[in-house]
Parts: structure tokens; C-alpha cells; sequence
């Protein structure tokens, strides 16, 4: 038992808080301000290969796993510089193209996510069916030699700056339940018959949304993933990825609140003393502190079974950790601990908690997201109480 | 032994080795010293009894040698050939300042480290680090102006004499043409254009270029660089001439710097900007 991360580890975080910190909170906001997209930062870890760590080395990347990209996750956020894509991009569709890809699949994509040259936005949301996946209605039709896809996404992360999109679609039903049976197809954003428009929401950051439309467009069969009609237990794969980075977004963003606040706290001075000093202002840090830490112990023990189940040691089940469970209490608390931190944060520095220029409040939105997406704390909960206590399902 | 005729031997060693191998001419192999220092952000408590800095704690690469390690790789590059070996002295044979230096893409390190060494002053520190520099041979060595921590700035130009080897301090600029160092000195008014013979020994002023980030392919390989750890009888030196025995320098006492004084406030009625001349003039600035 060894809970030291390596000096990897270490040169790993300190190298991506440097390069963010070049760029800090203010380049962040501009960006997400005027409509531009952090290209130079995303472009420098890129370079640098810290986009790419996760993609094995026999295509371009830096050969390691989930735990390494979700310390440049981490550390990005903790700079006041959280970029949401790596969560669907080098994280949810690099690892289903990884397992399910074919040779050619692979060969055309992965070493792109390892330079960091290409993005790819993920799309499983509909208007009709959020967090009931069964339900989904987008349809790929079979015609011939291709797919013919219809239907409407909603909330899709960065179309605008990504080349393709993930689709998770309905290929038939089940003749029993009615239930649909999926497929995942890799779309071009610029493909006839896809179009797209932002959906406003409060949040800065340089991602936008997107309603995608998908009008008969044709998808030849060679951008199938996986297996026809496989779709929903494959892009479970993807799933624990997903969990595990948003948990290392929050953390990340509750670390910059912390550090924000305790420096705050320790300079204020309103009654003759560091405010600081006041317990009501102490203890809610610190009860924010301890909750952070929990969440980081949680997200580095999923990101850690995660990678041991991937690469097979110990047997199949690799670490004996229940590697979803970890990563769907890791993205609980990860959240939960961002909320608690900024709110902390942001009372901390009074009436300054809610101006532009100490970089709290503009994150307000970033964090409160982590509770509802990519999956909402309530489905979590479901997850929990019939998985690992054995309720009873309710719907 | 005496610094000259152990140079001498080191001289000839040099010859000895060069003829000997099959080096490329144009390579450049540089010796960069990299100071391990306590985290300047969490600076430690002093030794009381002795003034000296608690370096118990985890050390880090000094951010100063930083620039000498990034120089000492563009060197490399444009030399087509060679590469750049770290040298560093430090206690408990602490390695995690050097793995940064090697995750930028130096080759590989002589780490120095020896109880005997406690205590050392700039001059023990000198000869030490000059004896290592003669183990690597190289074209050239690099180091950084001042310290962090120490910030004597005196280290490099009595490694350059006990080498024998010419030295430029404030480098802005290093380029090798000819075979020859052609460095740009910082002064107050600009640059002087200076040249000199290899092997040499130049410092860099801080800032002076961007210290690259390591690439994560660096950050994995530098655990597998070879980081050669030595002791003082292994450099040949005598304990009793290095560390607190060998050390010529003391710490006498060690005092808090002043506070400073409160400035004076002038309230404008008017006449605040007569104040401000009165002010200035009597700091003999105008
Ligand atoms: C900024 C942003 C970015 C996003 N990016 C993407 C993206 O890139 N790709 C993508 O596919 N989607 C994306 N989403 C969508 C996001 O994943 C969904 O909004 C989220 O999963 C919730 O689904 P829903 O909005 O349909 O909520 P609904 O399913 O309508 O749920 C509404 C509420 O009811 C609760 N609820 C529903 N069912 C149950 C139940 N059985 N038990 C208890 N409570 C329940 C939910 O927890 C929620 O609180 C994004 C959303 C946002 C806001
Ligand atoms: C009283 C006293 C006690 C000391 N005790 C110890 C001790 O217990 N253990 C110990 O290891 N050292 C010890 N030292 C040595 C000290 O830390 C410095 O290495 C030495 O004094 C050089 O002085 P400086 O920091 O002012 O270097 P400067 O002359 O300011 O340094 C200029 C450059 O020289 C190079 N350089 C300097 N020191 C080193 C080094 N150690 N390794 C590699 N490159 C270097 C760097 O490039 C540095 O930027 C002690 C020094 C003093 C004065």
C-alpha cells in the first residue's frame, strides 16, 4: 500500500501547472468571453504530449492511462483553465475507438488524439432521452453500403471546434421490450445533412453547446464502431473515462478556489485581523479542504483500478476495486467538492467573491455543471444504491 | 596535491581522451551544473548552531540553472552532435532537481553527495564540482550566474580557476563558432561581444531564454538516465578539505534583515509636489 504518486507523476504536474499558469484564469475568461478557443494552450500541451498520454505508444502517444491524463486534467483546472473536451475527446472516444476501433479505425484516429491535432465531440443526449439512454430515437438506417442517420442531439460539447462527432444511434429494437438497440458511428461535422446551432448556456467557458441535427446523412459503414446493435454496452466502456475526468475537473477547480481563498483569508483584514482567523470563515474551508482531499483519494483510486483493469494485472479484475463504482463516486465527490470549495471561496471574499477579477464567480457555472453533467448526481445515486447496496430499482 | 598539477593531470587526461575516441569534432559536450535547493516557495528554517540552511527537506531544481539547461540543449541541437551532462552537488543523494534537467532531454548526471560535504563553503563547493566537470571532459560548462538559496555568485569563477579554464560571466547569449565560445556579456549599458577559448566555463543571467517544458516522453525516459553518484574519495579529495572542515568561510551570526522604515505621507494641500523635489534632492536623484 503506497498512496506516493511518482516522480513521473510529480514532473507530470508540475510541468502542465506551469504551462497553464503562463495562460491562468484571465486568458480563460477572454477567451470564453469574446468566442475564441484556448488554441495556444491546448496547442503547447499537445506539443508537449500531455494531450496525447493516455494513447498507447504504437500510436503516437505517451503509452500511459487514465491516471496520468487526469492529473493534466487536474492541473489544468487547478490553474483556473479547465478544459471540458479532454473529457469526451482523449478521454470517452479515444478509449471506445481504442477497444473497438478496427485496425484502420485506429490507425486513422488515434494518432491524432495522441498529437492533440484533432478533436472529437461526443454524442449520446437527446431532447427525449437524457438520462434514459434507452430511449434514444436518433436513427441509423441501413441502405446498402452505408448508414442513413436521422434525428436530433442536444447539449453537444465543441462541434464547432472538433472535426467529427461520436453518435451513439438507434440501429433497431428489441422485439421483446421495444427497448433500442444501438450503434456508435463516427459522423464529420462537415458531412451533408449534419448542421448545428449553439444553445446559450451560463457557463464561461470556451466549449460551447450544441443542438446537432442529423438530416439523412449518409455514414458509410466503415464508420460503424463496434459491433451493430452493441452500442449501449459498449459505450459503458467509455463511461468510467468520463466519470473519472469531470472528478478530475473538480477537484481541480476546488484547488484553485482553496488556494485562492486561504490567501485571501490569510491577507483580509477587517476587525484588526486576518478574517481568517474568524472561525466562520475558517471552518468552512476547511471542511472544504477535507472534503476536497476525499474526492482526490476517490478519483486517484479510480483512475488507478481503472488503469489496472485496462492493462490486465492481477487477472481480469485487476485491482479488486470495482473499478465503476470508484469512478462513479469519484465524479459524485469531485463535483460535490468543487461546489462546496468555490461556494467557500466565493463567501470568503466578501463582496470581491463576485467580481470579474478574482476569477471566483466566473466559475460558478463550470463547477454547478459537474452536478448535472455528464451525468447528474441523481443517476449516480441510483447507481450506488442498486449496485453497490443492492436496492431495489425504481424506474 | 596542488590545484596546478592536479589540473595538469586533468589537462593531460583531456588529451589522453580525446585522441583516444572517437569523438566528432563538431559535437558539443557540455557540463551543466544544476544547484538542488529547498523549494524557495516553502523556504526552510537555519541550522541554529551553525547558520546554515535546513536542506533536510525534498530539494528542487534551482529555477536559476533552469536557463543554463535549456542554452546547454540548444547548443547541442545546432552542434548537430553531443549532449549535456549535469553536474550537481547535493546531500543525501537527492536526485529529484536533477530529474526535471534530464526530462528536458539532458543525458545524464554526476550527482556528488557525501556527509563530509556538510558544511561546504563556496570554495569546498568550487572543488568539487570542479573535479566532477573534469570527470564529464566537456567543450564547455555551464552554470548559472547566482543561486537561489546562497546567491553568492561565486561558485563558477573559481570552478574556472581551479580548472585553468577561461571564464565569461552574464551570458545572454552563447554561440560556438570556430571552436571558440562567442557570448554575449550583459552590462548595465547593453552587451559586450566576448570570445574565448574552449573549454570554458559560462554563466547565464536568468531570463535569458524560455525554458523549455518537458515532453511527457522526456518526463517517462528520465528515470532510465544514468545519474553516476559519488563520493569525495572518489574525486580524490581529502574529507577534511571539503565540507564545515574545509570551509575558509563562517557564518558569524545571522540576523533578521531590517524592517523598513515607514515612508512619509505627504497629504496634497497644494504644495505636495514641492515635498516630493525636497524629497528627491535629498536622495541626490535630482
Ligand atoms: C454544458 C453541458 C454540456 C454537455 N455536453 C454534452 C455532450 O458533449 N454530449 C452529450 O451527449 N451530452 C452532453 N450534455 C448533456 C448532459 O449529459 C445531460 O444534460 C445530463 O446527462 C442530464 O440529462 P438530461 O438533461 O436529459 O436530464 P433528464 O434526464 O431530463 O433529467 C432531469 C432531472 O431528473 C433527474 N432524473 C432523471 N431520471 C431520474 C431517475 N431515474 N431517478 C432520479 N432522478 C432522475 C435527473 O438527475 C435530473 O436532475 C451536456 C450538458 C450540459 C449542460
Ligand atoms: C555555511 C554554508 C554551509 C553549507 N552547507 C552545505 C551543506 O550542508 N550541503 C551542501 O550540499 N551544500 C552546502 N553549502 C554549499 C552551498 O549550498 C553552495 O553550494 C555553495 O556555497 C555555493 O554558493 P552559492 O549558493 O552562493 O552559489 P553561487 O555561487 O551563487 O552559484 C552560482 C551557480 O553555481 C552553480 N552551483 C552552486 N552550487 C552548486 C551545487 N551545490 N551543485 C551544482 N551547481 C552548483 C549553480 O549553477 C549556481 O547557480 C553550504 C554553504 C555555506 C556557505
Amino acid at each position: 500500500m503506497d498512496f506516493e504518486e511518482t516522480s513521473e507523476h510529480q514532473m507530470l504536474r508540475e510541468a502542465v501547472s506551469s504551462i497553464a499558469a503562463k495562460y491562468g484564469h484571465a486568458y480563460f475568461v477572454d477567451q470564453a468571453r469574446s468566442g475564441g478557443k484556448v488554441a495556444e494552450l491546448w496547442g503547447e500541451l499537445a506539443k508537449a504530449g500531455y494531450i496525447g498520454v493516455g494513447i498507447p505508444e504504437q500510436w503516437g502517444g505517451g503509452g500511459m492511462g487514465i491516471y496520468e491524463l487526469s492529473i493534466v486534467c487536474e492541473e489544468l483546472a487547478a490553474q483556473g483553465t479547465p478544459i471540458l473536451l479532454l473529457v469526451v475527446s482523449p478521454a470517452v472516444n479515444a478509449t471506445l475507438i481504442e477497444r473497438f476501433g478496427t485496425d484502420d479505425q485506429r490507425s486513422r484516429w488515434l494518432p491524432r488524439f495522441a498529437d492533440g491535432s484533432m478533436k472529437m465531440a461526443f454524442a449520446i443526449t437527446e431532447p427525449d432521452a437524457g438520462s434514459n439512454s434507452h430511449n434514444i430515437s436518433t436513427a441509423a438506417t441501413k441502405d446498402g453500403d452505408v448508414y442513413r442517420l436521422n434525428g436530433t442531439k442536444y447539449y453537444i460539447s465543441g462541434c464547432d471546434e472538433a472535426e467529427a462527432v461520436l453518435v451513439v444511434a438507434r440501429t433497431g429494437a428489441d422485439e421483446q421490450t421495444g427497448r433500442g438497440k444501438l450503434s456508435l458511428f463516427v459522423v464529420d461535422l462537415d458531412a451533408p445533412g449534419v448542421t448545428y446551432t449553439p444553445i446559450p448556456v451560463e457557463m464561461t467557458a470556451p466549449e460551447k453547446q450544441f443542438t446537432v441535427f442529423f438530416d439523412n446523412v449518409e455514414v458509410p459503414a466503415s464508420r460503424l464502431l463496434g459491433a451493430e446493435h452493441e452500442g449501449l454496452r459498449e459505450v459503458f466502456f467509455g463511461l468510467n473515462p468520463e466519470r473519472i475526468m469531470t472528478s478530475a475537473i473538480g477537484v481541480g477547480i476546488g484547488r484553485y478556489a482553496l488556494s485562492r481563498a486561504s490567501e485571501y483569508a490569510r491577507n483580509r483584514s477587517v476587525w484588526g485581523m486576518p478574517i481568517g482567523s474568524h472561525q466562520a470563515v475558517s471552518h468552512p474551508l476547511a471542511k472544504a479542504k477535507i472534503e476536497l482531499e476525499q474526492a482526490k483519494l476517490m478519483l486517484q483510486k479510480a483512475a488507478w483500478a481503472y488503469d489496472r483493469e485496462k492493462n490486465g494485472a492481477d487477472g481480469s479484475r485487476g485491482s479488486g476495486v470495482d473499478t465503476g463504482e470508484a469512478a462513479n463516486m469519484a465524479k459524485y465527490a469531485g463535483a460535490e467538492a468543487a461546489i462546496t470549495c468555490l461556494d467557500a471561496a466565493i463567501q470568503t471574499h466578501g463582496g470581491n467573491g463576485m467580481a470579474s477579477e478574482y476569477g471566483l464567480a466566473t466559475l460558478m457555472g463550470n463547477a454547478r455543471l459537474l452536478r448535472t453533467a455528464p451525468v447528474s448526481r441523481e443517476m449516480i445515486l441510483n447507481f450506488v444504491a442498486q449496485h453497490s447496496l443492492d436496492l431495489p430499482k425504481g424506474y | 596535491m596542488t590545484a596546478w598539477s592536479w589540473l595538469c593531470r586533468c589537462r593531460r587526461a583531456r588529451d589522453w581522451r580525446t585522441t583516444g575516441e572517437t569523438r566528432n569534432d563538431k559535437d558539443m559536450n557540455i557540463a551543466v551544473c544544476v544547484k538542488q535547493i529547498p523549494d524557495p516557495a516553502d523556504p526552510p528554517g537555519l541550522d541554529e548552531a551553525t547558520g546554515n540552511l535546513d536542506r533536510s527537506g525534498k530539494l528542487i531544481m534551482d529555477d536559476s540553472d533552469s536557463y543554463g539547461v535549456e542554452m546547454a540543449l540548444q547548443l547541442v541541437e545546432q552542434a548537430g552532435g553531443g549532449e549535456v551532462t549535469l553536474v550537481s552537488m547535493a546531500p543525501r543523494g537527492e536526485t529529484s532537481g536533477l530529474r526535471t534537467a534530464l526530462a528536458m532531454g539532458a543525458a545524464k548526471a554526476v550527482l556528488v553527495t557525501d556527509e563530509a560535504l556538510a558544511g561546504s563553503d563556496a570554495l569546498s563547493t568550487a572543488k568539487v564540482l570542479a573535479r566532477a566537470v573534469a570527470r564529464v571532459n566537456p567543450d564547455l560548462v555551464v552554470m548559472a550566474t547566482e543561486s537561489t538559496d546562497g546567491y553568492t555568485g561565486t561558485t563558477p569563477v573559481q570552478v574556472a580557476e581551479l580548472m585553468g579554464w577561461p571564464s565569461v560571466t552574464f551570458a545572454k547569449k552563447i554561440s560556438i563558432q570556430e571552436g571558440k565560445a562567442v557570448v554575449q556579456r550583459q552590462t548595465e549599458a547593453g552587451y559586450d561581444e566576448v570570445e574565448c577559448p574552449l573549454p570554458a566555463v559560462v554563466t547565464v543571467t536568468a531570463g535569458v531564454v524560455e525554458p523549455r517544458y518537458p515532453s511527457f516522453k522526456g518526463i517517462m525516459a528520465a528515470k532510465s538516465k544514468p545519474v553516476d553518484q559519488l563520493g569525495v574519495s572518489d574525486l580524490g579529495l581529502l574529507a577534511d578539505s571539503v565540507g564545515s572542515q574545509g570551509a575558509r568561510q563562517q557564518v558569524a551570526s545571522v540576523e533578521d534583515a531590517p524592517v523598513r522604515e515607514a515612508g512619509a505621507v505627504v497629504v496634497d494641500e497644494g504644495e505636495a509636489h514641492q515635498d516630493i523635489v525636497r524629497f528627491l534632492e535629498e536622495l541626490k536623484v535630482i
